[in-house]
């Protein structure tokens, strides 16, 4: 418990900064949104885009003229910024013990390693659902003067549900990395050219049939805002994909960091 | 009973030595002095033991059990203060010493501000605006809260003002005192002398020598100087004579064996002056080093 609190202050200043970001990215984004809303001529030059570059940006499944396919357009930048905060949070709770050399405090403490760990993984999943309810209420928000129906907060909701699931995900591939990376001061990038990686692979199902399998090795592929919305289910290999990931990621991160040598 | 006990403790970073086949025993209530000059293995020694670091080879135990499989119930009972000190920067002193006084079992309130007293701990400080020196004061007062049964000191007084070197030397002779063992490991020959009953010397990751401080004085070497009129140093080279030097009136020289035939030499010469010394052990830490 004493671990967990402390973290939470420890963390506090970077999420009052990532939920800064996440409200500033929400009100940019809803300001825009107030040139297509209803907007004809919007449709009528967004039909004319080339199809690929329609796919890259993932424009083509939302009628951006309405609040809830804006807002699945806005998705992906919402799964991007929580997942990076995820992974970011993931490595840096492990591996800044290493990096400012407080391991010779903090683990010579009568602690085991793998409660450090649990400790330390609620705390940032602490800090990842106070993000998201940040995003949650500040789209809600920002979504009132359009008049948006029910089917659209059903929407919102199964988003965040997405979300989570990938917060998860992330967060737990950051832990792992910080675990058992004995370069602990390149666990952080490494995590996130790992997020940024399979960002840019999501890209490719969309561009060709054939590259249709890639799907399976970016996490930003296992939920689809357009299958949310017309939907509203989750397809179930990927929910399953993604909790294997996570219980492996986890499984990993504690077999490493109870066997490895703590760099100082 | 010993308190710890190394079994052939070998650690190999990759291919780079930590230490090699070490092995020694320190007993209930005793200060033992671990003495070598940087890199020879002492701070692996003490991750070891803390289990920070994993051996390669060979096992380590404290109050009998292995230190891997019981680590954290043994540090309930260890106390660890290394050479530098890091904590988290931005939390005040006593945020920091209740933290860490949290994990323990027993109550460690009253025994920390004594000590953050004697230390004269400036309390309300946070850590990053701390002197060297503080820190490491911020850090006796953590290794000692939770009133533990071992010490581990990994070259403790670099950063203390000379008086806090001494406030902090009574201190540890007085959990000595109430039956305390302490691992103190330096290479600052002088306070290892003062503090330790026994010592153990390390070179490049081996211990190449454990002995009670008095006997490695003994069965070491004397220092001899004879004052005289006239001297012939020819006179003085007997077996057991090393570095014989001669200068106007004195004469100095190394003596190692029998006294009572170095006393029978020296008495057919009449003196002025004579003196034989204990080396320091400075002198035969050098001398293992040569």
């Amino acid at each position: 418990m004493n671990i967990f609190v402390r973290e939470l202050k420890a963390n506090l200043k970077s999420l009052i900064i990532w939920g800064v970001i996440v409200i500033l990215f929400v009100m940019v984004g809803t300001a825009k949104f107030s040139a297509y809303y209803e907007n004809p001529e919007m449709l009528a030059i967004l039909d004319d885009m080339p199809k690929a570059m329609l796919a890259a940006f993932s424009l083509q499944a939302f009628n951006l003229t309405t609040i809830s396919g804006f807002f699945g357009l806005m998705f992906t930048y919402y799964a991007l910024m929580l997942s990076i905060a995820a992974a970011m949070w993931g490595s840096d709770i492990i591996s800044k013990e290493e990096r400012d050399k407080t391991v010779e405090f903090s683990l010579t403490l009568p602690v085991t390693r793998g409660r450090v760990v649990t400790a330390k993984a609620l705390a940032a999943l602490v800090n990842c659902l106070a993000l998201l309810l940040i995003t949650w209420g500040v789209s809600l928000v920002s979504a009132r003067p359009y008049q948006p129906d029910s089917e659209f907060y059903r929407f919102v909701g199964l988003c965040m549900a997405a979300l989570f699931i990938m917060q998860m995900l992330f967060l737990a591939v950051g832990i792992f990395l910080g675990c058992a990376m004995k370069q602990y001061r390149r666990a952080g990038s490494m995590a996130v050219s790992v997020l940024l990686g399979t960002y840019f692979l999501s890209i490719l199902p969309g561009l060709s049939e054939d590259l249709d399998f890639v799907k399976y090795f970016t996490p930003f592929k296992y939920f689809d805002a357009g299958m949310l919305l017309r939907e509203s289910r989750f397809d179930v290999t990927f929910v399953l994909l993604s909790l294997a990931i996570i219980v492996v990621s986890m499984a990993g991160a504690y077999l490493t960091y109870t066997q490895r040598d703590l760099y100082i | 009973m010993s308190v710890i006990e190394a079994n052939h403790l070998t650690k190999y970073y990759g291919k780079a030595r930590g230490i090699v086949d070490v092995s020694f025993q320190v007993d209930e209530g005793e200060i033992f002095g671990f003495i070598g000059p940087n890199g020879a293995g002492k701070s692996t020694t003490i991750r070891l033991f803390l289990s920070l670091i994993y051996p390669t080879g060979g096992s380590a135990t404290i109050f009998g059990k292995d230190c891997i499989k019981y680590g954290p119930q043994l540090r309930q009972d260890i106390g660890y203060l290394p050479s530098d000190v890091f904590y988290y920067e931005r939390m005040k002193v006593i945020d920091l010493l209740k933290y860490s006084a949290s994990f323990y079992a027993r109550d460690c309130t009253q025994r920390m501000h004594e000590l953050a007293d004697l230390m004269e701990l400036e309390l309300n400080r946070r850590i990053e605006d701390l002197s060297y020196g503080n820190k490491k004061k911020v850090g006796i007062v953590q290794g000692l809260l939770h009133q533990p049964k071992l010490l581990f000191l990994d070259e403790p007084t670099a950063g203390l003002d000379p008086l806090m070197q001494r406030k902090f030397f009574q201190l540890i002779q007085e959990e000595n005192a109430r039956g305390v063992t302490v691992f103190f490991s330096s290479h600052i020959l002088g306070e290892v002398q003062r503090m330790c009953s026994r010592v153990g010397i390390i070179k490049e990751g081996r211990m190449i020598e454990i002995a009670d401080i008095k006997t490695l004085q003994q069965n070491n070497y004397k220092k001899v100087l004879v004052e005289a009129a006239a001297l012939d140093a020819a006179h003085f080279d007997i077996p057991g004579v090393t570095n014989l030097e001669h200068t106007n009136g004195s004469v100095r020289f190394f003596y190692k064996g029998d006294v009572n035939a170095l006393m029978r030499t020296i008495s057919g010469v009449t003196v002025s002056n004579v003196t034989i010394e204990e080396p320091t052990l400075e002198e035969i830490f050098m001398h293992y080093y040569e």
